[in-house]
């Protein structure tokens, strides 16, 4: 899995994210308190999955594993208030 | 077939049919940037399939008619009858080859040629080359001529081109990608185009409108504004959106416009800061701080905040004094490291996203602004439906078996207990098998749409060719009905639209001269009542004059004088109905196809309808056709006569009688006896069947059933009557198809076939 709920309920994205992860993110995070989601595994994401992230307004942790969200499109996102 | 190739055949027709209406609705309504998008990406998809599937032809035309489009889009054609004509004859030859495709899975020895002609005819059609080329965005000289959204852009980013100009040459190039809402579906990853972007410059992301809350986003509809400034080459930024042409926006930024732009801030200020904040950087990396962490902290974050202030970038300065207090309450100066290497990349990289928001959603036009969410069906095989329709039927029929054999409990068992228990669940399956078997059915229930797709196109082809002008109006495209109903009307109703169009309508000359407008209508309308779904086809033409109706049939012989001169206006009307009646003295190309409107009635008859027609002269005609919304179940009585079962449908049953020999008396050939006031003549079904007759016995009365249908009443003389079931008709098949006077066949519980007997065919 390239998405999903680690034992302490951070929501992970590892490698390479297809568009099928934006559905399961989704899901994760309707299902669950959403605590934190840590995208600095995350090589590379399809728009669909950014897409989820941008709308949940969730700020993820550290610095993106994906070049271009982590220079362009990550630093115009509000700071993460819950460390 | 393989299920790529399948899916093509599917995916190809539905595209077909959809760019057939929007080119009408072109012609119609005039050129809507919207629509001619969406016809685009039709051709376009349809080429693109073309290529996976392998057939070179249909890629080749469909790239000449996307040329034909493309000039429809800058405007330099217009959407005149000569062009859609094209387009449409475009659209047939495809749809010929889908057809030859899905048969033989390749393409006939002629398509090469007949690509080549369709090819070299769109061709014909197309403004001279440099024309085209006069328009592109090359030639955009100042900012001044910049779109409005290019400057935006721009304006949006100074800050982060400024530090990036510097090592970068003058001009650049502008892109604004806006993706349709499905282009997931279509396999698009538009942060994918973007990562082919060479020399970035600047790139941003924004939704297009307001994301809906988490619970009822759809993760699979693109919402997304993507825009970049690239200082890539023109060719390689086209090339790289080259599939999706309509989408985006792409411009060309002159050296002053860019620099005009963004002469705020000098590149020494900007590297200057850089180097400040990296310093803190380094700083906060150092471990082992804990003693001093609040003191770290605040004065890294306090270099780096002057630095900022000092650079006008006052969204990076807020956002790195709220990390500072998140990292003094947490003792840990992580939350601050983010946020300083955030803000070299965003110096480095892009602004705020709020800066331009409300800048560009005024730039939307209202087509774009109303972009439909992407529909999600789930695609499923017309068999798989039906096998499930045959088990629920199928399990209807152990349902009854399952009664049969509970009566036959309580018959042999006087064990009370048991008797009740079976009888109690016996109740509960009954009421769960009707209820599975009911929303088995409503699968089957598909949109009037289906069948009303093709009309806008019949409609103006027929109007064309007889140099009429008629609007096409449908109304409840979204009612549902059986898919085998929806299915089998196509063809009347093909018929009723062609007879309205051909004979109803009057030519433009003839309607103004009668003080119409010159454009008629004809409208088709499906709605829902109850459970019953009604069509109507409706026209504003002449009308249906009862005194040629009259002349015709008595010249046909349609029926004897002396009857003929009884009937009233509105049954002379109904005449046409009656078999091997046309009203046209000459059987024309349009509606002369060898169906009449008999043909219209006995179709739908057959699925369970009537048709009934009012005609007003010089005002219209309307024909409404009735049918069942489903193929609901059916309760039949089961009779018996002459020692054999048959089914009778309980909607004809009014009533079962013993009468008394002495009360049946001989009418005419017939006998018959007083009901409710009423004569009502006797038919033995043993007779009709022929089967032996019961020896008569004139002391014991005979066992009637009084029925009626279609306006007639009878009484059915049987021997016995036994149960009442609910059942799935089947259609006669095999040897048994042509025979006249059954509904259908169905099993008993005992494993029995019963014949289920047509009332109406049988009554005299």
């Amino acid at each position: 899995m390239t998405v999903r709920r680690s034992d302490d309920g951070t929501l992970l994205l590892e490698g390479v994210c297809p568009i099928e992860d934006a559905e399961v993110l989704l899901q994760l995070l309707q299902t669950g308190p959403a605590v934190a989601l840590d995208w600095t595994k995350c090589r590379q994401m399809h728009t669909a999955v950014l897409q989820v992230i941008l709308a949940s307004g969730m700020i993820p942790q550290g610095l993106c594993g994906d070049a271009l969200v982590r220079q362009w499109l990550a630093p115009k996102l509000p700071l993460r208030a819950d460390g | 077939m393989s299920a790529l190739q399948e899916q093509f055949v599917t995916e190809a027709r539905e595209l077909i049919r959809q760019a057939n209406d929007d080119l009408i609705a072109l012609e119609r309504d005039g050129i809507s940037r919207e629509r001619v998008d969406r016809t685009f990406r039709a051709f376009h998809t349809l080429k693109g399939s073309a290529g996976v599937v392998g057939l070179p032809a249909m890629s080749i035309v469909m790239h000449a008619a996307e040329d034909l489009l493309a000039a429809v889009r800058r405007g330099e054609l217009g959407a005149s009858v000569d062009t859609i004509d094209q387009a449409l004859a475009c659209l047939d030859l495809v749809a010929r080859w889908v057809d030859e495709f899905e048969h033989g899975g390749s393409l006939a020895a002629q398509a090469d040629e007949d690509g080549r002609t369709m090819v070299e005819r769109l061709r014909s059609f197309l403004p001279r080359q440099t024309e085209s080329h006069a328009r592109r965005p090359q030639s955009a000289g100042t900012e001044a001529q910049l779109p409005e959204w290019a400057s935006a852009l721009i304006a949006a980013e100074r800050d982060t081109l400024a530090s990036r100009l510097a090592s970068h040459p003058s001009a650049a190039i502008a892109i604004s990608y806006e993706p349709i809402a499905g282009c997931f579906f279509n396999g698009d990853d538009p942060l994918q185009s973007m990562r082919q972007l060479p020399d970035l410059l600047a790139f941003r992301i924004e939704p297009r409108e307001a994301f809906s809350s988490l619970a009822d986003l759809d993760p699979y509809a693109c919402n997304l504004r993507l825009q970049a400034i690239s200082a890539g080459g023109l060719d390689e930024v086209r090339r790289i959106f080259r599939l999706v042409p309509d989408q985006v926006r792409i411009a060309a930024i002159p050296a002053q416009a860019l620099s005009a732009g963004v002469s705020a801030i000098s590149d020494g200020k900007g590297t200057l800061i850089v180097k400040v904040i990296e310093a803190q950087v380094e700083l906060l990396r150092i471990p082992n701080r804990k003693d001093d962490l609040a003191g770290c902290v605040g004065a890294a974050a306090r270099s780096a905040t002057n630095a900022l202030r000092y650079g006008d970038y006052s969204r990076l300065t807020e956002r790195v004094e709220q990390a500072k207090a998140l990292a003094l309450s947490q003792h840990d100066a992580a939350p601050l490291l983010v946020a300083l290497e955030q803000a070299l990349l965003a110096i480095n990289g892009a602004q705020t996203l709020e800066a331009a928001e409300g800048v560009d959603r005024a730039n939307l036009s209202p087509d774009e602004a109303i972009q439909r969410p992407a529909q999600r069906l789930l695609r499923v095989s017309e068999a798989k439906i039906e096998a499930l329709v045959n088990l629920a039927g199928e399990l209807v029929i152990a349902k009854n078996a399952l009664a049969h054999s509970a009566k036959r409990v309580e018959e042999e068992l006087a064990e009370r207990g048991i008797i009740d228990s079976i009888r109690r669940d016996h109740q509960a399956i009954d009421r769960l098998v009707l209820e599975l078997h009911g929303m088995i059915l409503q699968l089957r229930l598909v949109p009037t749409g289906q069948v009303l797709q093709s009309f806008p196109r019949l409609v103006r082809d027929i109007s064309r060719q007889l140099g009429k002008k008629v609007e096409l109006v449908t109304r409840g495209e979204g009612t549902e009905a059986d898919k085998t109903i929806v299915d089998r009307l196509f063809e009347p109703l093909v018929h009723l639209v062609r007879n309205a169009v051909d004979h109803g309508i009057e030519s433009p000359g003839e309607r103004l001269a009668g003080g119409k407008p010159e454009t008629a209508t004809v409208s088709i309308e499906a709605s829902r009542i109850g459970d019953r779904f009604l069509i109507r086809v409706a026209d504003d033409g002449r009308g249906i004059d009862p005194g040629v109706i009259r002349r015709k049939a008595s010249e046909k012989r349609v029926m004897p004088p002396e009857e003929l001169a009884t009937l009233s206006d509105e049954q002379v009307v109904e005449l046409i109905f009656a078999p091997g009646f046309s009203t046209t003295s000459e059987v024309s190309d349009i509606s002369g196809r060898g169906i009449g409107m008999d043909v219209v009635r006995s179709t739908i008859e057959q699925i369970g309808g009537r048709v009934s027609l009012q005609s007003r002269t010089g005002i219209g005609t309307s024909v409404q056709i009735d049918l069942p919304a489903t193929i609901a179940m059916s309760r039949i009585m089961v009779v018996e006569t002459g020692g054999q079962l048959f089914g009778i449908s309980m909607d004809a049953v009014s009533e079962t009688v013993r009468v008394t020999p002495d009360r049946i008396s001989q009418i005419k050939n017939n006998n018959g006896f007083l009901f409710r006031d009423r004569v009502v003549p006797i038919v033995a079904l043993a007779e009709l069947m022929n089967l032996p007759p019961r020896p008569e016995d004139s002391a014991v009365a005979k066992l009637l059933v009084v029925m009626e249908a279609a306006g007639k009443i009878a009484a059915l003389e049987i021997d016995a009557i036994h149960d009442r079931l609910d059942v799935v008709l089947k259609p006669m098949q095999g040897l048994l198809a042509g025979a006249r006077g059954y509904a259908g066949t169905t099993l008993l519980g005992t494993g029995q076939v019963l014949l289920v007997l047509d009332i109406k065919e049988l009554l005299p």
